[in-house]
C-alpha cells in the first residue's frame, strides 16, 4: 500500500499510533473578461495531514508531496511537536464507528461534459449579463470552476475511508450605473450535475442584483420590523451555530454557555444539522472517522446539542457528533449542512406581515463588524424599504446593528422560500420583529 | 530547485504554441506553528509546501496551472497541457537563463529552523506570564502563539532571466478574552517582522504586546456601546491605516485599474484627495513585514508615489495588468504561494506625515469618534464601498477622549473620505497585517499618522450620538 511506508516509519520511531489525511484535487477553471477568455488554470494538488500520539499528545505534521522523503520529515516532526505538548486533553485515534451510510457526491457524467461546451455557457453567460438590462455598464468577471476531490482518511488501528466529491460552479459580477452611481451584483449557480444549468437565470439574477440598488439611499435612522434574505439569514445562521462548537463552551468563549436544553431562538426556529441528505455537501464520516448523522442543533428554539469531535466529547462525558474537521494543528468542528425548517408564507406575504419595514439583502465585513463570541454586531448592509407591504426603493449606505442571541429570539415568521448557499447552508426569509438601522 | 535545462526544456513546451511569456515559479516553504493556551501549550504543528506553478501569457489572455509532481516529465506534462490554450505558432525560445541581482535588504539572521521549540514557547510565555500577573478574574481565556516561516522561492522566465530568493518571516501574537456579567470582549496584537527571532525580543517586548491586547479587552468589557449617524472621525495611527489600505489601496492595484473596474479608473493626474494627503506603497523598507527585494516576476521592489498632495500618481503594478495599461510592472507582482496566479499588491501601504500633533487633532475635535483599533474590513473596488469593524474606539467631546466605545462600525465610499481628510498628523506608524485577494493572502504593512475625516457614516448599537 501507498502510505504502508509513513505507518511502518512512525512506529518505528516510537509514535503509538498515527494518522493520516489525505486529499488530492483536480481543477479546472477559466473566466472571461470583455469577450476573451483572460484566465485559465488547470491544476493537480495533493495535501497530507499527518498525526500521530507519543505518550498520550498529539504532534501534527502536513505537505503536499508524497514520498519517502516526506515520510520522514512527518515522523519526524510529530515526534518534535508531541514532546512539545502540555496540554492534557483526551486523545484519540479512532478505531471506527459500527456502521457508515453510503453517500453520493461524485457525478461521473461532469468530466464527460466537454470543455467547449463548459467553455460556451460562459460567453452566453457573460453576453446575456451585459443584455439583461441597459444600465449594466460592464461585466467584470464571469468564470467556471470544477473540482473533483478526493479525501483518504488511514489510521494505525486500520481504519480506511475514502470520499470523492465533485462540483461545478459558474458566476458572474454585473456592473450597474446610474447617474454618478456605481453598484455590482455577483450571483452563482453551484451543482455537480451539468444539465441542471440554467445560464438564462443566472445571467437575469446577476445583471437584476447590481440595478436593482441603483438610486439607494440611506433611509431614516431607527428601529423596523425587517424581513430578512435568505442570504441573509445564512450569514447570521453561520455565526451563531458556530458558538455551539463545544470547545469555544468548554473554553469559555461562547454564548451559549450553559444553554444546553434552553431557549436560544423564537419557536418557529429549528436548525438541523443534515450531513446525510443529497446534496453536494454530503458526507458520511468526519474528519476524525466518525459516522456522521442528521440532528436538530436548534429545535423549535432550543439549543439541542452543542456540536462535538472525539476529544471534546470526551471532555464532556458524551458521544462525538460526528462534526470534527481537520485543521493542521488541530481538530475543530464544524457543521457539514445546515438546514433552516422553513415556514408557509411566501417572501410577499412576509412583506405584507409587516407592512413597513426593511428588506435587509446584503452584509457586508462580517469578518469585522460582527463579534463571533458576543454576537453584538454592526455591519454594512443593503436592501429595500418596504411600504404598505411591498419593495419600495433600495437602500445605500446604512448599518444594521444588534445581537445575534436577540435578533433569533425575535424571529416571528419563517418564509417557504428556502435557498441553498455554498457554504453548505439552506434557509428561507424571516421576519425580524426589531432591527436596528442607521443610516440618515 | 529546477535545474536551469529542465526550467529551460519546460519553457520552450510552455512557449511552443505562441504564449508571448511564460515563467516558472517554484517554492519551498516550511512553517512552524506554535500556540499556547491558557499558560499550556496547545498545539504544535509543522507544514512544508513544495510545488511550481507555471504561466504562461498571450497579450491579455493568462493561463496558469500548478503541480507537485516536481520530476521533469511532471513538469512538462504540465507545460503541454498549458500550452494547448493557444493555438499559434511559436514566438520566442529560451537559450539561457542569466540571473537577476537585486540588493537584499531582508537578509536571513540566524535561521528558525535552529531555534528549538523550547525557545520560541519560553518566548510566547513571557507574554501569557504578563496577562496572569495582572491577576484579573475577567480574563478567562489567552492564546499565545508564534508563527515561524522560512520561503525559498525561484523563478525562471522566458526573458531568460532567473532568481532565487529566500525570505524568513515570523509572528508573534497574543488574543484575549474578557468576560463578566457585562459580556465578552476580545482584543489581539500580533506584531510581526521579516528578520530572525531577536525582533521579538530587541524591537517587541512580548509582555507589553501581551498586556496592550488584556487592557484593551477589559477596557471594551466595560465599554458603552457605540452610537451611530454621520459625524467626524478621528483614525488612530498605526493599524489606523487599514481604512486606507482597503478603500484605496485595494482600488489602486492595476488588476482594479487596468480594467476599469477601480472607483479611481481614468483619475490618474486628478486631484483624489485632500491635498493634505500623500501616500506611497514602499517595499524597500529593510526587513518590514510587507518588503520584498525582487517581485514575483523578477522586477525589483520599489518605493511607489501612490498620491502626491491629493494627486493620483502612481500604481501597484505588474507586468501583466501593465499590458492593459501600456506600463511596466513596478515590482508589485506577488501571491500566497505556488497554487496562486500572481498579480499586483500592495507592500507597506501608508499615508506620510503631516504637520498636526494627534494632540491638536483630539483638541479641534468638538464631538466626534476616535478609532484606535480595528478588527478589518472590507471594499468592493469597483465602487469604493468599504466598511470597518472597530476593536478599540473613543468618543471626543469637547476636544478630550470622554470614554470608551465598543461595537462601532465605519462605512463610506473611498472616494469620498480622501477629499474628507482635514487634518494629518505627524506620527506615522505601520502596523502588520495579512492581506486577501485574488492571488492569496499576503503579508503587508498598513500605515498612516493620526488624521481626521470630517464626516463618516458609524454604524453601532448605542443610539443617537448627542
Amino acid at each position: 500500500m501507498k502510505y504502508d511506508g509513513f505507518f511502518k516509519k512512525a512506529k518505528a520511531a516510537g509514535i503509538e499510533e498515527a494518522e493520516l489525511y489525505v486529499s488530492t484535487a483536480d481543477t479546472l477553471s477559466f473566466s472571461l473578461f470583455h469577450g476573451e477568455v483572460d484566465k485559465y488554470s488547470m491544476n493537480e494538488s495533493m495535501s497530507v495531514i499527518a498525526r500521530g500520539l507519543v505518550e498520550g499528545k498529539f504532534g501534527a505534521a502536513a505537505c503536499d508531496v508524497y514520498n519517502g522523503e516526506k515520510e520522514d520529515y512527518l515522523v519526524r516532526e510529530i515526534v518534535r511537536n508531541a514532546r512539545a505538548i502540555e496540554n492534557d486533553d483526551p486523545q484519540f485515534i479512532f478505531e471506527g464507528s459500527p456502521k457508515y451510510r453510503k453517500v453520493n457526491t461524485f457525478n461521473n457524467s461532469l468530466k464527460d461534459v466537454p470543455i467547449d461546451l463548459k467553455m460556451e455557457k460562459l460567453f452566453e453567460l457573460e453576453k446575456k449579463i451585459r443584455e439583461a438590462d441597459e444600465r449594466i455598464v460592464d461585466v467584470a468577471q464571469v468564470a467556471y470552476e470544477e473540482k473533483a476531490s478526493t479525501t483518504t482518511l488511514l489510521n494505525s488501528k486500520g481504519l480506511k475511508l475514502s470520499q470523492k466529491n465533485n462540483y461545478y460552479v459558474y458566476y458572474g459580477v454585473a456592473v450597474a450605473r446610474s447617474g454618478e452611481q456605481t453598484k455590482t451584483g455577483f450571483d452563482l449557480w453551484l451543482d455537480n450535475d451539468f444539465s441542471t444549468l440554467d445560464v438564462d437565470d443566472l445571467a437575469e439574477k446577476t445583471a437584476k442584483r447590481a440595478v436593482s440598488m441603483l438610486n439607494g439611499e440611506p433611509c431614516e435612522s431607527k428601529v423596523y420590523p425587517a424581513v430578512l434574505d435568505p442570504e441573509v439569514v445564512a450569514e447570521l445562521i453561520s455565526v451563531y451555530v458556530s458558538s455551539a462548537d463545544a470547545e469555544e463552551v468548554q473554553k469559555k468563549s461562547s454564548f451559549f454557555i450553559g444553554k444546553l436544553g434552553q431557549k436560544v431562538a423564537a419557536r418557529c426556529v429549528t436548525v438541523e444539522d443534515r450531513p446525510l441528505d443529497r446534496t453536494l455537501f454530503a458526507k458520511s464520516f468526519d474528519d476524525e472517522g466518525v459516522a456522521t448523522y442528521n440532528k436538530p442543533i436548534i429545535q423549535n428554539g432550543v439549543l439541542k446539542t452543542y456540536l462535538y469531535n472525539l476529544t471534546t466529547a470526551a471532555k464532556d462525558g458524551v458521544e462525538s457528533t460526528g462534526n470534527a474537521s481537520r485543521g493542521v494543528a488541530s481538530v475543530g468542528v464544524s457543521p457539514s449542512y445546515l438546514v433552516m425548517r422553513p415556514g408557509k408564507l411566501s417572501r410577499e406575504e412576509l412583506f405584507r406581515k409587516i407592512g413597513n419595514g426593511v428588506y435587509i439583502t446584503e452584509l457586508s465585513g462580517l469578518h469585522a463588524g460582527m463579534n463571533p463570541q458576543t454576537g453584538n454586531f454592526s455591519l454594512q448592509s443593503t436592501g429595500f424599504l418596504i411600504k404598505d407591504g411591498k419593495i419600495d426603493r433600495p437602500l445605500d449606505m446604512i448599518t444594521v446593528s444588534g445581537t445575534l442571541g436577540k435578533i433569533f429570539e425575535d424571529i416571528t415568521y419563517v418564509g417557504s422560500d428556502k435557498k441553498t448557499f455554498p457554504m453548505g447552508i439552506s434557509c428561507p426569509s424571516v421576519i425580524v420583529r426589531k432591527l436596528t438601522v442607521a443610516g440618515k | 530547485m529546477i535545474s536551469k535545462q529542465t526550467a529551460i526544456s519546460v519553457l520552450n513546451e510552455a512557449l511552443s504554441t505562441g504564449a508571448d511569456y511564460a515563467e516558472i515559479f517554484y517554492e519551498d516553504s516550511q512553517q512552524h506553528n506554535l500556540s499556547v493556551e491558557n499558560g499550556k501549550v496547545e498545539t504544535s504543528s509543522s507544514s512544508s509546501l513544495c510545488g511550481v506553478g507555471l504561466r504562461l501569457l498571450l497579450e491579455n489572455q493568462t493561463v496558469y496551472g500548478y503541480t507537485n509532481r516536481l520530476t521533469k516529465k511532471g513538469l512538462m506534462d504540465l507545460a503541454y497541457a498549458l500550452s494547448r490554450s493557444f493555438k499559434g505558432e511559436r514566438k520566442i525560445t529560451v537559450t539561457a537563463l542569466s540571473p537577476i541581482r537585486v540588493k537584499n535588504r531582508n537578509p536571513v539572521g540566524r535561521p528558525y529552523a535552529d531555534v528549538s521549540l523550547e525557545e520560541r514557547i519560553a518566548l510566547i510565555k513571557e507574554g501569557i506570564d504578563e496577562i496572569d500577573s495582572m491577576k484579573e478574574p475577567a480574563i478567562v481565556r489567552t492564546i499565545g502563539f508564534l508563527t515561524t516561516h522560512r520561503r525559498l522561492v525561484a523563478v525562471y522566465n522566458s526573458k531568460g532571466k532567473w532568481f532565487r530568493r529566500v525570505t524568513e518571516f515570523g509572528r508573534l501574537g497574543y488574543s484575549v478574552v474578557c468576560a463578566d456579567e457585562n459580556g465578552m470582549e476580545t482584543a489581539f496584537e500580533g506584531p510581526g517582522c521579516q528578520s530572525d527571532i531577536s525582533y521579538f525580543r530587541e524591537k517587541v517586548d512580548p509582555r507589553r504586546t501581551a498586556r496592550k491586547a488584556a487592557e484593551t479587552a477589559l477596557m471594551m468589557l466595560h465599554a458603552d456601546e457605540c452610537p451611530s449617524g454621520k459625524m467626524p472621525v478621528i483614525i488612530g495611527n498605526g493599524w489606523g491605516g487599514v481604512l486606507f489600505h482597503e478603500s484605496c489601496g485595494h482600488p489602486l492595484e492595476a488588476s482594479a485599474i487596468a480594467r476599469g473596474l477601480s472607483c479611481f479608473s481614468g483619475q490618474e493626474g486628478e486631484m483624489i484627495a485632500s491635498p493634505l494627503v500623500s501616500a506611497y506603497d514602499d517595499s524597500t523598507i529593510p526587513s518590514a513585514w510587507g518588503s520584498i527585494d525582487i517581485d514575483d516576476e523578477g522586477n525589483p521592489g520599489t518605493k511607489r508615489c501612490l498620491i502626491k498632495n491629493g494627486k493620483l500618481v502612481n500604481f501597484m503594478i505588474d507586468d501583466f495588468n501593465g499590458r492593459r495599461m501600456n506600463r511596466e510592472g513596478n515590482g508589485a507582482c506577488r501571491r500566497q504561494n505556488y497554487r496562486y496566479c500572481p498579480t499586483s499588491r500592495m507592500s507597506n501601504t501608508y499615508i506620510a506625515n503631516g504637520k498636526s500633533t494627534p494632540e491638536e487633532i483630539i483638541r479641534s475635535t468638538k464631538l466626534g469618534l476616535y478609532a484606535v483599533g480595528f478588527n478589518g474590513g472590507s471594499v468592493d473596488p469597483a465602487t469604493g464601498e468599504f466598511n470597518f469593524g472597530c476593536s478599540e474606539a473613543y468618543i471626543i467631546r469637547d476636544g478630550k477622549i470622554e470614554k470608551p466605545v465598543k461595537g462601532a462600525t465605519l462605512i463610506g465610499h473611498g472616494n469620498e473620505i480622501l477629499k474628507k481628510i482635514d487634518m494629518v498628523g505627524n506620527d506615522l506608524a505601520l502596523a502588520q497585517g495579512m492581506c486577501g485577494a485574488a492571488s492569496g493572502s499576503i503579508r503587508t504593512n498598513v500605515g498612516q499618522p493620526t488624521l481626521r475625516i470630517s464626516e463618516l457614516t458609524v454604524g453601532g448599537r448605542g443610539g443617537e450620538l448627542k
